[in-house]
């Protein structure tokens, strides 16, 4: 019984031995499981979790990756391999598509060295010596306080090979290399070659007795990898996502910098992390929470590299999750298969890495260390440089002229989605406080910059087509009604607000014709005249906003005279039809049909009043 | 229980250089003997690319700092002069209580001898920078001999930490059981005394038995 119990605590520490020393390197060679080291609070000693203080080496907690690696490797007696691997990308790979499209990543060339191999085994092959009764009580004691021994000279050996420097290079935040570090756990590997084993150095732990067997631990490594010109990024052209939408939280754009680090190139190793997409970056929902994690990894990267939706989070792992699985299932299903995966599948078992910037760096050799994914969710804000092309330039134009529009309002994920997706949407309140809060010129978002760059462009031309510009845009009929007293005061609010509304109004009283282009154009016009100086944009957003707050509010009660007095604040303001009663869904046809001749009326009082009688067909 | 000695390679120091080079030797042999619950910590040394691990604990780098002070103010007052600093670790051992002994004893069961040279440094660097943060030495050595021996100096370290992880793999059985709640072994950093160390020892053994003031160089 009591060989029994003792047998047991051997095999718990031989275990958790091997959790650990999984979890030592791949701490002091993983960038981001480095940094999801480092960015854990410091907790005191006694706060720590049994799960850490095996060994009496507190490691943090383990990311998930780990976790699942841990899982397919149960097995005792077969050996851990922990394979270093450093890959390089081949400058032409740096291209947006490859981003994109992970599986063109796979046919990227890219070179694949292991750098270092850790062999971690629980050797039952050499049956030791039966120990008597009163050995066997102590032998697991010693074996743990030799076990504790061994880790802490692995633990301080892993910063003396030279693989720790280019693990420390990588790590920075201010760099950004066509270097990765990616591991491979198996319990099979490929022999190295004759060549590979001739720059290739063994160093082999002393074993831990641990009865039956013993604790083997030897690392072979590359001596020199000064061969591996680990050279930062320098910027690269970049080629312009046109239609890019940022971060809601990310600040405007500020400048148009040559000198950020925006035009390096991403690095590769987040390819092989990104869950394969079709596209990823659709405008609508690219500020969505699963992108949003992401988004911080566009400051550094250039305009071609589209941020890879993680690495942000203060919890990487989060989304390293997917992957862990991804990880666990591969590990499995290649343990029995010897290493034959494609680049691509190497990747696929490395944590996503990150090479941009993070606010708080570490320092090593070249200053910081990026933690790419895993600081903080709230990420400095992102300076997306523009090129001045024709679309862009009425951005700069519109802020230039006017010092006061510094700030882009943040396009706040509700308030931006204005489409079919309203029922996501908050409420209407709601969507107004952000806007009042877009008019503070809080970090405006260059969410919308771009987006809503093609419409400001048109909005410049024609002053009296802006509106009609935007609301010709959208097939929506019920954007139409935002031209109410709402968004009037909307707009009254968002002095500043630049951002366009991407669902345009799709008012019916606004047609193609020349006719009703010249009256959208007056009242337009006699808005901009009255209103509180409002930007072209902000009406644009407040459009949105208001279609918005209209869908989502409250049904009114079937008013009429509400109706008149609302038409009646309209009046003046702009041509076409709105209401301030709310856009919302009746619930009944009838109400809906009486809605629908409220709006009529209002919308005839109004061209009446212009002394244009529109015409227009519709479709509701 | 059998007393392991390892004596490290001789390194060969400037002064400036001393304090960066032992706080990385003597972290280093503690961490390894620091069985007790860690949170390890990495530190960069400014002088070499070689990062070290340390146990954090405050008192402990406290410490060591204190004693390297020491170190460092023999080392001003005989310089160039090859030098030994001992790291020893041992065991609390009662006894009997008698007049001349007391009632616990020491029983050393490792020790680690630092041996340092330490070239003759220009005075004016001497006072101050091992008190202040570590600098540069601003030298009017050429560049190429101060990166190239630098690059010896680091290469050198670097062998004496693979020495010291070597040595601590090699000899597990004669380190004491750990005791709960206890972090690090029990350890004393001795630097030489104020004269050469055999006479030090005569002087001071001399002092207790006459009692008479000597004054020590």
């Amino acid at each position: 019984m009591e060989m029994d119990r003792e047998s047991g605590k051997l095999e718990q520490i031989v275990s958790q031995f091997r959790s650990k020393i999984l979890h030592v390197i791949l701490n002091s060679r993983v960038p981001s499981l480095h940094h999801h080291y480092q960015q854990q609070e410091p907790l005191s000693l006694s706060r720590v979790r049994k799960s850490d203080k095996w060994f009496n080496l507190v490691l943090g907690d383990r990311a998930a990756a780990l976790e699942n690696l841990n899982f397919s490797l149960r097995n005792l007696l077969d050996p851990m391999i922990i394979d270093i691997i450093l890959v390089h990308h081949s400058s032409c790979s740096s291209s947006v598509d490859n981003l994109y499209t992970p599986s063109a990543a796979v046919g990227s060339p890219s070179d694949e060295t292991v750098i270092e191999r850790w062999v971690v085994q629980y050797d039952c092959a050499r049956v030791n010596a039966t120990p008597n009764g009163a050995d066997t009580s102590s032998s697991y004691k010693k074996t743990y306080k030799k076990s504790i021994i061994l880790l802490r000279s692995l633990f301080a050996q892993m910063r003396l090979l030279p693989a720790y420097r280019i693990f420390r290079q990588l790590s920075s935040l201010s760099q950004t290399y066509n270097f990765d570090l990616v591991y491979k756990v198996s319990s099979f590997s490929h022999p190295f070659s004759r060549e590979e084993e001739g720059a290739m150095k063994e160093y082999i732990f002393v074993p831990v007795e641990a009865f039956p067997g013993r604790l083997c631990v030897s690392v072979t490594y590359r001596t020199s990898l000064s061969e591996f010109n680990l050279e930062p990024l320098v910027s690269l052209p970049s080629n312009i996502i046109t239609d890019y939408v940022g971060s809601p939280t990310t600040d405007p754009i500020r400048s148009f910098p040559s000198s950020e680090k925006g035009f390096q190139a991403t690095s590769f190793s987040i390819r092989g992390a990104r869950p394969p997409s079709p596209s990823p970056f659709q405008r609508p929902h690219s500020w969505s929470s699963g992108f949003h994690k992401g988004l911080p990894l566009m400051q550094n990267q250039s305009l071609a590299g589209s941020p890879p939706a993680y690495r942000t989070s203060p919890k990487p792992y989060d989304v390293v999750s997917p992957q862990s699985d991804i990880y666990g299932n591969r590990i499995r299903n290649r343990l029995p298969t010897l290493q034959q995966a494609t680049a691509y599948d190497e990747y696929q078992l490395s944590p996503p890495f990150s090479a941009s910037a993070s606010p708080s760096p570490p320092a090593y050799l070249s200053g910081a260390n990026p933690v790419v994914a895993h600081h903080c969710s709230e990420t400095a804000p992102v300076t997306i440089p523009f090129p001045l092309t024709g679309r862009n330039s009425f951005y700069l134009s519109l802020n230039s002229s006017d010092p006061s529009r510094h700030s882009l309002p943040p396009l706040s994920p509700r308030s931006s989605k204005h489409d079919a997706s309203s029922q996501e949407s908050p409420s209407g309140i709601r969507s107004y406080r952000k806007l009042e809060a877009l008019r503070a010129g809080e970090s405006p978002s260059g969410l919308s910059i771009n987006y809503s760059a093609h419409k400001m462009v048109r909005d410049t031309k024609d002053d009296s087509g802006r509106f009609s510009g935007l609301l010709s845009s959208s097939g929506s009929p019920r954007i139409g009604f935002s031209r109410s007293s709402s968004r009037l005061s909307f707009q009254d609010d968002m002095d500043d607000c630049e951002f366009s509304c991407p669902f345009d109004v799709d008012d019916i009283d606004v047609s193609d014709s020349p006719a009703s282009q010249n009256v959208e154009g007056k009242k337009a016009l006699d808005f901009t005249a009255q209103s509180v100086p409002v930007g072209k944009k902000s009406q644009d957003a407040a459009v949105g906003m208001l279609v918005h707050m209209l869908r989502t509010a409250p049904p009114l009660r079937q008013d009429p005279s509400c109706y008149s007095t609302h038409s009646s604040k309209t009046v003046g303001y702009e041509g076409g039809v709105g209401t301030a009663s709310g856009f919302f869904m009746p619930c009944k046809t009838a109400d809906a049909l009486e809605e629908l001749k409220s709006y009529r009326e209002m919308r005839d009082l109004l061209l009446s009043k212009s002394g244009t009688r529109v015409v227009r067909k519709e479709e509701m | 229980m059998n007393c392991e000695v390892c004596q490290l390679k001789e390194l060969e120091v400037e002064h400036f250089e001393i304090r960066e080079v032992l706080r990385c030797i003597l972290h280093t042999i503690v961490f390894h003997r620091a069985l007790g619950l860690v949170r390890p910590k990495d530190v960069d040394l400014e002088l070499f690319e070689i990062t070290y691990v340390q146990c954090g604990d405050v008192e402990l780098e406290k410490k060591i700092d204190e004693r390297i002070d020491h170190f460092i103010s023999w080392v001003e007052k005989h310089p160039n002069k090859k030098s030994q600093i001992c790291l020893s670790f041992y065991e609390v051992k009662s006894k009997q209580p008698s007049w001349f002994t007391n009632k616990t004893e020491r029983l050393y069961w490792e020790q680690w001898y630092v041996n340092l040279n330490v070239t003759q440094h220009p005075k004016h660097h001497s006072s101050k920078s091992h008190h202040a943060k570590v600098v540069v030495d601003p030298g009017e050595s050429a560049t190429e001999d101060r990166s190239s021996r630098r690059a010896m100096v680091e290469a050198s370290l670097r062998e004496v930490l693979f020495q010291i992880i070597k040595f601590v793999n090699e000899k597990k059985d004669h380190v004491p059981p750990i005791s709960d709640g206890v972090i690090y072994f029990p350890y004393e950093i001795t630097i030489p005394s104020s004269s050469d160390s055999a006479f030090g020892m005569d002087m001071i053994k001399r002092m207790l038995h006459s009692g008479h003031p000597t004054m020590l160089s």
